[in-house]
């Protein structure tokens, strides 16, 4: 299903000429970009291309020019934990979690911050749900699971936090072709229950066949973007701004 | 009396550990020392005082005292390490808080005097004594060890069961992942510096209530002993500063008690180095860092 929506709806979110430079590097030149409501969008591009300072810059984790807009709003540099709490869910590459903190006390920080209706035994549960192998775990410290048991955390992490939009800085990295097809499985859960996703990946294929629309990233600017299906299929592109087929 | 001696020592001990534990706790979220800390304890011994002067009941002026000292670590923090947070500026802010126990110091001294001043509590309170099992103990002593305990249970439930002790952990492994979890991290780092402050200076007031005064120069010499009881019991973790501060306590009772009361410091500093070199990360410590530098 590809929502397009008509073109006055506001998006979740909306990036505008977004720039930041370390020192004397640019990272990103004026980024554009937007994820409407229950789309799923993903950046692609090579290494160094800017993708994980895109995400950092959303979070306003690093300084940073330009807009950033949430549901219309202007998040005016507000506070990471903020905008977290605002359901700004960033799940950054290293996974993010608490490695000296048990697998339930992940999950509990998680429920602690946001403010929701339900008990945190019912999104436990569901979490549980989704990640059997989780319940199994839940008095371990994270630190101590494999590298896709800490994906599964994570993204178990990102259910209980009932996110506005949840950004995904490569999902698929350290994990084993099993693990990636497991841990796209699980995203397309979240997409069918129509969670705003914006996703940056290294692995094109498996994130253009994930998502509705792409943006390509070159040395900190989008020299594309369109269907996710049409980007999948453009030879030329991949030839020229990722540099592989 | 040997026994007593040690019971002596296990309460000197406990008003280490207290110190130590808040040393350790903004250690342990800053990765920061905090050279102020010794300071805040000797100034609790002085608020206790004052309230006591101004009419305050002993439970009234402890409450006081914790409160008091409570928001002085919020300024601690926020003049001494708000703004020096990267993992680089280690060396400022240990010269910023080292500069505001300084300023502390003195303005104690402007106000009361470089001796020591003497803290007499009303009825028997200081001197009241009660026989067990034998044995002749001053009842000011016992109820300051139980205090102190419990005071340090409590931190203790704090930490590892409530969401407050979840957030200051999370704090204390990464602010960034912290922060993406929707934690407030300096709403956490002020949190510590007031239980850490208030801690401390409950310590100073114990202190002062035992020995019957307030003296100026005692932040140093605790504060210092307190920094190897945290390095002994591991650096950032609370059971090791409990642990270490009755040890050293115990330590130096016994140092008194063999005769050898001028060289209970040796017996300390040497006590520490000993343990250090076994377990370079203290009793319940590891070393994060594994590279090397020689
Ligand atoms: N902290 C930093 N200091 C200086 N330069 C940085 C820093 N972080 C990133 N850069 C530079 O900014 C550019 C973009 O980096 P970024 O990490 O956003 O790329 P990326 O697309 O996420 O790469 P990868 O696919 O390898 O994760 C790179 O040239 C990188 O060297
Ligand atoms: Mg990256």
């Amino acid at each position: 299903m590809v929502r397009m929506g008509p073109m006055t709806e506001t998006p979740v979110l909306a990036v505008e000429n977004l720039q930041v430079s370390y020192g004397p590097i640019n990272a990103l030149r004026g980024c554009t970009l937007e994820v409407r409501a229950g789309e799923t969008v993903a950046v692609v591009g090579a290494n160094g291309a800017g993708k994980t300072t895109l995400l950092r810059a959303i979070c306003n984790m690093l300084p940073w020019s330009g807009a950033i807009r949430l549901d219309g709003v202007p998040t005016d540099r507000s506070p990471t934990h903020k905008l977290a709490r605002q359901g700004v869910i960033h799940l950054p590459e290293n996974r993010g979690i608490l490695t000296t903190q048990t697998v339930l006390e992940n999950l509990q920080l998680a429920f602690d911050t946001y403010p929701s209706k339900r008990s945190f035994g019912a999104a436990v549960e569901e979490a549980f749900a989704h990640f059997p192998r989780l319940k199994e775990r839940q008095a371990q410290p994270a630190g101590n699971l494999s590298g896709g048991e800490q994906q599964m955390l994570a993204l178990a992490r990102a259910i209980i936090s009932t996110p506005k939009i949840l950004l995904l800085d490569e999902p698929s990295l350290g994990l084993s072709p099993r693990m990636v097809r497991e841990a796209y499985r699980i995203l397309r859960g979240f997409k069918a229950r129509g969670m705003a996703i914006l996703l940056v990946e290294q692995n094109v294929h498996a994130a253009l066949r994930f998502a509705n629309r792409g943006y390509v990233l070159r040395q900190g600017a989008i020299v594309r973007q369109g269907e996710a299906d049409v980007l999948a299929h453009d030879t030329e592109l991949f030839n020229q701004y990722l540099g592989f087929t | 009396m040997l026994v007593e001696q040690i019971v002596n020592g296990v309460v000197l001990g406990s008003m280490y550990a207290l110190i130590a534990q808040g040393y350790t706790l903004v250690f342990g979220v800053l990765d920061k020392l905090n050279f102020a800390h010794g300071e805040v304890f000797m100034l609790g011994g002085f608020i206790c005082l004052a309230s006591i002067a101004l009419g305050a009941s002993l439970p009234i002026a402890i409450l006081v005292t914790a409160i008091v000292s409570g928001l002085l670590g919020l300024l601690v923090e926020f003049v001494g390490f708000r703004k020096f947070r990267s993992a680089d500026a280690h060396i400022t802010a240990a010269l910023s808080s080292f500069a505001i126990g300084l300023v502390i110091i003195d303005l104690s001294q402007k106000v009361w005097g470089a001796e020591p001043v003497a803290l007499t509590l009303p009825g028997t309170l200081q001197t009241a004594t009660i026989s067990i099992a034998g044995l002749k103990m001053v009842v000011l002593r016992l109820a300051i060890l139980a205090i102190s305990l419990l005071l340090m249970l409590v931190l203790y439930l704090v930490v590892v069961k409530t969401s407050l002790g979840r957030r200051i952990r999370a704090v204390a492994e990464s602010p960034t992942k912290a922060a993406l979890f929707g934690i407030n991290v300096t709403r956490v780092n002020q949190q510590v510096f007031f239980i850490a402050s208030a801690m401390a200076a409950l310590a100073g007031l114990a202190l002062a209530v035992r020995t019957g005064y307030a003296s100026t120069d005692v932040g140093f010499t605790f504060g210092l002993k307190a920094l190897a009881i945290m390095a002994i019991g591991g650096m950032g973790d609370i059971r090791g500063a409990l642990i270490g501060g009755l040890l050293i306590g115990v330590l130096e009772a016994l140092a008194f008690q063999w005769g050898l009361g001028q060289l209970a410091d040796v017996f300390v500093w040497l006590f520490m180095i000993a343990i250090l070199l076994v377990r370079p990360a203290g009793l319940f410590g590891t070393l994060v860092s594994k590279e090397v530098r020689a």
